[in-house]
C-alpha cells in the first residue's frame, strides 16, 4: 500500500502501462499539451438544475427539485478532481452535466470552450461520443458481449473498422491488466475486473474528459486501489472527474470539491501533488 | 456558423477521418454484430424467456401457415396423382379437379376417348391418354369375403393401357400391359369395341388386363405380382391380376393403382360416359399445347411441370384458404411480436441507455433493436418452416392411412421464402411499438438505476 505518503506514491507497473496508452486511435486529434490561455477542459458557470415533475424518477410530482444551485467550477486538462458530498447533494448531476447527458435549466457547461447548453442534442451526443468517457458505479457493461467487444463498443459508432476496434480494445485491456480476459463476458469477471473493463471502454475513443461516478462504490479496498491506479494514471492530458463519498478514493485526486444541497460548499487542494506522470503517448510507436 | 460546426477554439474536434462510406459500412456491420450478439445472449442467457417465446410463437404460427398453404396448393395440385412425365395436361378450366380433398365431385372432361384420339393424330403429339381418378375398394383375392376390413381403399388412376411409355402418379404406363384386343394400330388408337372378359362376378372389357400397384398399395393388400385382387363396386365385384408392383417414388406414399380407364369407369358405374379428369399429352410441348387448345378450347391447357403457387389464383377456394392463412399468420405474429418484444425492450432499457451514454445515436440504437427483433422473427420463421413441413408430412401419412387419398398437403420450394417474408412483414408491422419504447428510454433514469 501507499502508507503515509498516500496513494500518489503507490504508482504501480500497471499504472505505468496504462499511462503509455497512445491517445490517438484515429490520429486526427488536435489535442496537445494544455497551453496557458486555452479554455479549460471543463467549465461550469452558474449551473442550476431542477428536476421538474415527470421528467425524472426523482421528481416528486409536486414541486421541482433543485439538484444544483449556481455551481461554477473549472477543471483543466491533466487534473484529477474529486466531487464529494452526501447522497442527493448533486454529485451525479454535475457529472451528467459535464457528460452532456443532461442540459441544466440555467447556466452553461463548456468543454474546451464549447458550450454544451447551446448545442443541439445531436451535437451534444457527438461531443460526448468523441470527447467524454464515462465510468459508472455499476459498470454497466453489456452482458452478452465479451470484455473486448464491450471496450470496442464506442468505436462502432465512430465507424472504426473491425480490425481497428479489436486492436484498440485488446491493447486497452492488456494495459489495464486484463489481457487474458479478452473473450470473457462480464458475468465471468470479478467486480474489479469489470470496472477495469469499464475504464478501458471509457478510454477507447481517447476522450479528453473522463467522468467516473462512484468508480469504487462496489469494490473492496484492494480492488479499489487497482482501479483508481488505472483511472488516475490516464489523466496526463485529460481531465478526470470522480464523484465519491469515500475519502480513500478522493485521496487520489488533485482537488476535491464538496457539494451540499446542490451547492459547492468547499474546495480543497490536496496537500501533496499527485504523482508526476509521463506524457501520454510517450511510448511512441505503441499504437493500439 | 451552424450548430454542428466547431468553434474557433474548439478542441472538441472530430476524431474520425477517412472515407465516410467506409465508416458507414463499418458502423453498420458493427451494429449488426452487436444486435446478433445480443440476440444470441438473450436466447441463451438467463433472460431468454421472451426471445424464446417470440421464436416459438412465430414458429408455431408460421408452421400453421405452411400447412394451410400446403392444403391450398393441394387443392389445385391433386397431390401425388398429378405426378407425371407428360408434357402437357388438359384439365377443366376451373382447375382443382384432382384435389385429394375436393376432387370427387369436380368437373370432368367429357367425350375424352374421342378427343384423345384426335389429339394423338395431331402433329407433334407422340402419345396421349385420358386420366380418370376414382377411389375404389379392393381386397386380395385370398382375403375373406366376409371380412369388411379386408377391403382397402385405393386411389385408382384410369389410363389408356395402349400407351406404352411414360408415367402417371409415379407408376409406369407400360407396366399395365396392353390386353386390348380392340387396339387397332401400333399407336394405340382404340377401337370402341372389344371382346368381353368375364370376371369373377362383373363384366369388364377384354383390354382390362390388370392393374399396377404402388408398393404402398401392394403392402396394404398383401399381394404380389401375379396374384389377383378383387375390386368391389356396389354389389358387383371384379377380379384383376396384379401385373406389376412399383416402388413408391417421391414423398407421396398414398396407395395408388394404375388401371384401364374403361374398367375404372365400370367400377364407378359410369361405363357409358367417356369422362376424364384430364388428358395427358407427350411430345413437342408447343405442338401439344396447340393441339390441346384446339380440342378443348374452353379447358385449361398447361405444362405439367410441378405445381406453381400462381395456380392458387385460379382456384377460389385455394386462394381464399391461403389468403386467410396469411392474414391470420400476419396478425397473430405481429401482435405477439409487438407485445413480447415490447416487454423485452422495456426490460432492456438500461442497456439501451448505456449505448446512448457512450455515444450511440438514437438511429443506431433503434437499428440494433430492429435487427435483434427481425433476427428473432426470421429464426422463428425458419423453425416454423421446418415444423410446418414436418407436420405436413405427418398429415399426409395420416391421410394415406385413414383415407387412401393422395397428398393432402403439398409443398413447393417457394413456400420457404414466402414464409420468411410473411414473418418479416409481421415483424415490421410489430416494430413501431417496441421501437417507441426504445426511443422513450430515459438515459439518466436507466444509468442511475
Amino acid at each position: 500500500m501507499w502508507g503515509n505518503n498516500g496513494p500518489v506514491r503507490a504508482r504501480s507497473k500497471l499504472a505505468s502501462e496504462v499511462s503509455s496508452i497512445n491517445r490517438t486511435p484515429t490520429q486526427s486529434t488536435t489535442a496537445g499539451p494544455h497551453e496557458p490561455g486555452d479554455p479549460p477542459a471543463v467549465q461550469l458557470d452558474g449551473v442550476t438544475h431542477e428536476y421538474t415533475a415527470g421528467s425524472r424518477l426523482r421528481s416528486t410530482g409536486r414541486e421541482p427539485v433543485r439538484a444544483l444551485a449556481d455551481v461554477s467550477l473549472s477543471i483543466a486538462s491533466g487534473e484529477v478532481v474529486g466531487i464529494r458530498g452526501p447522497s442527493g447533494s448533486g454529485k451525479s448531476t454535475v457529472l451528467h452535466a459535464i457528460a452532456g447527458l443532461l442540459v441544466p435549466t440555467d447556466g452553461s457547461v463548456a468543454l474546451f470552450g464549447t458550450d454544451l447548453t447551446d448545442c443541439s442534442g445531436r451535437k451534444r451526443l457527438r461531443l460526448r461520443r468523441q470527447h467524454v468517457g464515462i465510468v459508472f458505479q455499476h459498470f454497466h457493461l453489456l452482458p452478452s458481449l465479451s470484455a473486448r467487444a464491450n471496450v470496442a463498443l464506442p468505436l462502432v459508432q465512430l465507424g472504426q473498422s473491425k480490425a481497428t476496434r479489436r486492436r484498440r480494445a485488446t491493447a486497452l485491456l492488456e494495459r489495464v491488466g486484463l489481457g487474458d480476459r479478452l473473450t470473457h463476458r462480464p458475468g465471468e469477471l470479478s467486480g474489479g475486473e469489470r470496472q477495469r473493463v469499464a475504464i478501458a471502454r471509457s478510454l477507447s475513443t481517447d476522450p479528453d474528459v473522463i467522468v467516473a461516478d462512484e468508480p469504487t462504490g462496489e469494490l473492496d479496498t484492494a480492488t479499489s486501489e487497482s482501479v483508481l491506479d488505472v483511472l488516475t494514471s490516464v489523466a496526463d492530458d485529460r481531465a478526470v472527474v470522480m464523484a465519491s463519498h469515500d475519502p480513500t478514493t478522493l485521496a487520489w485526486t488533485d482537488r476535491t470539491i464538496t457539494l451540499c444541497d446542490g451547492s459547492i460548499v468547499d474546495e480543497t487542494d490536496q496537500d501533496e501533488p499527485r504523482r508526476a506522470r509521463p506524457a501520454i503517448g510517450a511510448s511512441g510507436g505503441d499504437d493500439p | 456558423m451552424t450548430d454542428d460546426e466547431p468553434g474557433p477554439n474548439d478542441r472538441t474536434r472530430p476524431r474520425t477521418h477517412g472515407d465516410p462510406d467506409g465508416r458507414r459500412r463499418s458502423r453498420t456491420s458493427g451494429l449488426i454484430r452487436i444486435a446478433l450478439a445480443r440476440f444470441r445472449g438473450q436466447l441463451t442467457g438467463v433472460q431468454s424467456g421472451k426471445s424464446t417465446a417470440i421464436v416459438v410463437a412465430v414458429a408455431l404460427t408460421l408452421a400453421l401457415l405452411v400447412v394451410v398453404t400446403g392444403l391450398a396448393l393441394a387443392l389445385v395440385d391433386g397431390g401425388g396423382t398429378s405426378q407425371t412425365d407428360a408434357d402437357v395436361s388438359i384439365e377443366p378450366a376451373d382447375g382443382g379437379s384432382l384435389s385429394s380433398v375436393n376432387g370427387i365431385e369436380s368437373p370432368r372432361l367429357a367425350n375424352a376417348t374421342a378427343h384423345t384420339a384426335e389429339l394423338r393424330a395431331a402433329d407433334g403429339v407422340d402419345r396421349a391418354t385420358p386420366v380418370l381418378v376414382e377411389p375404389v375398394a379392393v381386397r386380395s383375392e385370398t382375403a375373406s369375403t366376409a371380412d369388411p376390413s379386408a377391403y382397402t381403399r385405393l386411389l385408382a388412376i384410369g389410363v389408356d393401357p395402349a400407351v406404352d411409355a411414360g408415367s402417371v402418379a409415379g407408376l409406369p404406363l407400360d407396366a399395365l400391359g396392353d390386353g386390348d384386343d380392340g387396339a387397332d394400330d401400333a399407336d394405340g388408337r382404340r377401337s370402341e369395341s372389344g371382346a368381353e372378359n368375364e370376371s369373377a362376378a362383373g363384366t369388364l372389357g377384354a383390354r382390362s388386363a390388370g392393374l399396377v400397384l404402388s408398393e404402398t398399395a401392394a403392402n396394404r393388400l398383401d399381394v404380389t405380382v401375379g396374384e389377383a385382387v378383387v375390386v368391389t363396386s356396389g354389389t358387383e365385384t371384379y377380379q384383376l391380376p396384379v401385373t406389376a408392383v412399383e416402388p413408391t417414388t417421391g414423398d407421396d406414399e398414398a396407395p395408388v393403382a394404375l388401371v384401364d380407364r374403361d374398367a375404372l369407369m365400370t367400377f364407378a358405374g359410369s361405363a357409358d360416359a367417356s369422362l376424364a379428369d384430364r388428358i395427358l399429352l407427350w411430345g413437342d410441348e408447343g405442338a401439344a399445347e396447340r393441339a390441346a387448345a384446339d380440342a378443348y378450347p374452353a379447358a385449361a391447357v398447361e405444362p405439367t411441370d410441378s405445381i406453381h403457387p400462381a395456380a392458387l389464383f385460379e382456384n377460389d377456394l385455394a386462394l381464399a384458404t391461403s389468403l386467410v392463412a396469411t392474414i391470420v399468420a400476419l396478425v397473430v405474429c405481429a401482435l405477439f411480436i409487438a407485445t413480447t418484444a415490447g416487454m423485452a425492450v422495456a426490460e432492456d432499457r438500461p442497456q439501451l441507455a448505456i449505448l446512448s451514454a457512450i455515444g450511440f445515436s438514437g438511429a443506431s440504437r433503434l437499428a440494433i433493436v430492429t435487427t435483434a427483433i427481425l433476427t428473432t422473427v426470421i429464426g422463428g420463421s425458419v423453425l416454423g418452416v421446418v415444423l410446418g413441413i414436418g407436420v405436413g408430412y405427418g398429415v399426409n401419412a395420416l391421410a394415406g392411412v385413414l383415407f387412401a387419398t393422395g397428398s393432402v398437403v403439398v409443398f413447393h420450394p417457394l413456400v420457404v421464402p414466402y414464409t420468411v417474408v410473411v414473418a418479416v412483414v409481421a415483424g415490421l408491422l410489430a416494430l413501431p411499438y417496441p421501437l417507441s419504447i426504445a426511443a422513450r428510454t430515459d438515459v439518466l433514469a436507466a444509468v442511475d438505476g
